[in-house]
């Protein structure tokens, strides 16, 4: 499966990105992986999350699932588009909360 | 040939082979160009439909009450409709000219691999779920569902390269003797499946399994881990007498399954099922249950974004009373632990979950959560012999705030004109404090039931869970056994009765000792009552 390389995007309107360290225990599988996928598709943006290099689009749980992201891992969220940055406000809330 | 894996569910079993194979799509050939768009749109239309299939099953199974299984097809669905899955199909049959049918396969293939290789049982058990998955869209392509089950005619030992939850929900149980998988783990769907259903099973063999497709003859021993192709004469007849021992032992207790709980000189103990999810009364009855004697009610919260309404909690309570018709039905009130997840309620991580925020604490301090599933409580109690019964009690306090909420929720329903039943309302005794203060407790409530797994880990100090604490963790250490002797005593001098629902309430060593204390009600895991109704007729 081909996995992007947080290449450059040419920028349409606002990008916003933020790192941030996992914390729920079940990493990004599970129900925090559930949550977060529902809260990306609520964005018209763009989003994306990038770890060790790895993007993957959070509105898709199978590529989100690919990065295998847990407990303690730091990972990049960007999005680009209107609503850029409320998104990533509330992403970054689910990844760094310990309830999922 | 021997085929060596793991094993995944007890029981021995002898029998005809029968590979299951649900036919794949029909390799489609290339897409001629003039044809993509068609073909794409084809694509969509099967992902809708089969998202929107997983979706309805995923409503009715919440609507009934099983939300964990509910939550499986809601995943499914989720990847059904991802995002990503169909660009690479459409880029495939874009620049590919691949059959959406094939193409979808592939692409879920990959997944499926990525996942498998994560080393993680959690992500090689989503493998599973995106290959069926994608196998349900393909199968939408060529027009609707095929069963793989045509020629199974007779009762047979199933051979599968793996069993996905589609597949298994499809196979008629009588036809099916076992199950030998190549690939899977004791903690995969078919592997649960079996022990549920009580059908021997070894999973994970291998590829040597597909040179096990042509015998005419499976024997497998669940219990052991392993399986025969075509075995020898004497193969067979030591899988026979296996056979028969394990079916003999089956069948004397099957005799017992339906009389009722008495010992020999003539004293009535109830036996019934412990139950953690509606769907599971029917199965509890046939094994032979005289009540349910602890209604766990945690499914109801678990794995879920909201909490239960009180519809869908009085819907759940009510089914299950009314399966059980005059018998008694005691529902546990919630009890989670600090180490899960709670939708909606903010619970900051605890060092020690068991002696932490949960049970009858939580819930005086949750009031509305409590009152809902009371209202819920006090609903169903009209349709059938309801009880509620409280967790992790230490003290007096706790019971009368607690009676104190079920009687504002029954006035509040009686003014509100729906119909309510009598609810007697009961204590957990699980925690040494509610056993040394059973005196007390009793005049407070109907009936005890005695949480055998608590009171003992409490008591000794012992986790449950802790490998190196077997030989402290004992339900007849004397200790516990005194709580247990001061519980019943307490409660004969009020006229209330005591239950007791904890592994030990089944266990054929423990219960002699718990009958001769005063206990008349025994609740376990349903496939242990008909032990347990033997050893009482014997004692």
């Amino acid at each position: 499966m081909e996995l992007g390389c947080g290449a450059q995007r040419s920028v349409r309107s606002l990008m916003v990105e933020r790192e941030a360290t996992v914390v729920p225990e079940e990493g990004l599988h599970a129900r925090p992986a559930a949550r977060f996928v529902g809260t990306a598709k609520q964005f018209v943006s763009d989003i994306v999350v990038i770890k060790d290099g790895k993007e993957a689009n959070a509105k898709s749980p199978l590529k989100l699932m690919t990065l295998g992201a847990k407990k303690g891992d730091r990972v990049v969220i960007r999005a680009e588009g209107e609503d850029a940055e409320e998104a990533v406000e509330a992403l970054v809330e689910i990844v760094t909360s310990e309830e999922p | 040939m021997k085929l060596s894996g793991v094993a995944a569910s007890e029981g021995v079993a002898v029998g005809p082979a029968y590979v299951y194979a649900p036919r794949g799509p029909r390799p489609a050939g290339n897409v001629p160009e003039g044809a993509v768009e068609e073909e794409i749109s084809r694509f969509r239309r099967a992902v809708e439909a089969v998202r929107e299939r997983l979706s309805e099953t995923a409503a009715r199974l919440r609507e009934a009450g099983s939300g964990e299984e509910a939550a499986i097809f809601e995943a499914h669905a989720e990847i059904a409709g991802d995002p990503e899955l169909a660009a690479e199909v459409e880029r495939r049959v874009r620049e590919g000219r691949e059959g959406a049918g094939a193409a979808v396969l592939a692409v879920g293939e990959e997944y499926a691999r990525t996942f498998a290789a994560m080393d993680d049982e959690y992500m090689a058990a989503r493998a599973d779920d995106v290959r069926d998955v994608a196998a349900q869209i393909a199968t939408e392509l060529v027009g609707g569902p095929s069963s793989g089950i045509e020629g199974l005619d007779r009762p047979s030992v199933i051979l599968a390269r793996n069993l996905l939850p589609s597949d298994t929900a499809r196979l008629p149980r009588e036809k099916v003797l076992g199950f030998v998988t190549a690939e899977g783990s004791r903690t995969s769907h078919v592997a649960i499946m079996a022990r549920s259903l009580g059908i021997p099973a070894v999973v994970g063999v291998g590829e040597e399994l597909e040179k096990a497709f042509g015998a005419s003859v499976v024997a497998l021993d669940g219990g052991e881990g392993y399986a025969v192709a075509d075995p020898d004469p004497g193969t067979l007849e030591l899988f026979e007498r296996r056979r028969q021992r394990s079916d003999a032992e089956a069948a004397l207790l099957k005799e017992y399954r339906h009389i009722e709980g008495r010992t020999r000189d003539g004293r009535r103990i109830e036996v019934s099922a412990n139950l953690g999810s509606p769907e599971e009364a029917e199965e509890a009855l046939s094994w032979g249950a005289e009540g349910v004697g602890l209604f766990r009610t945690e499914f109801l919260f678990m794995e879920r974004d909201e909490l239960p309404s009180e519809e869908e909690q009085y819907a759940a309570y009510r089914r299950v009373v009314e399966v059980f018709g005059e018998r008694p039905v005691i529902v546990r009130t919630l009890d989670v632990g600090g180490d899960k997840d709670l939708p909606g309620i903010d619970r900051p991580a605890e060092e020690n979950p068991f002696l932490g925020w949960r049970g009858i604490r939580m819930s005086l301090d949750l009031p509305d959560l409590f009152r809902t599933q009371l209202r819920a409580v006090l609903r169903a109690a009209a349709h059938g012999n309801l009880k509620v019964m409280f967790p992790m009690v230490t003290g007096v306090e706790e019971v009368r705030a607690a009676r104190e909420h079920l009687e504002e929720c029954r006035r509040e329903l009686e003014e509100e004109g729906t119909p309510c039943g009598p609810l007697e309302a009961g204590v957990m005794i699980e925690t040494p404090a509610a056993a040394i203060l059973a005196g007390e407790l009793a005049r407070e409530v109907s009936f005890f039931s005695i949480g055998t797994n608590d009171l003992i880990q409490y008591t000794l100090a012992a986790d449950r869970g802790n490998e190196r604490l077997r030989r402290l963790y004992r339900a007849d250490h004397p200790a516990v056994l005194e709580l247990i002797r001061h519980t019943c005593e307490a409660a004969r001098e009020a006229g209330i009765w005591v239950g007791a629902c904890g592994e030990a309430a089944g266990d054929p060593g423990m219960i002699p000792y718990l009958v001769r204390l005063g206990v008349t009600e025994l609740s376990m895991s349903p496939p242990s009552i008909p032990r347990a109704k033997k050893i009482l007729s014997e004692l």
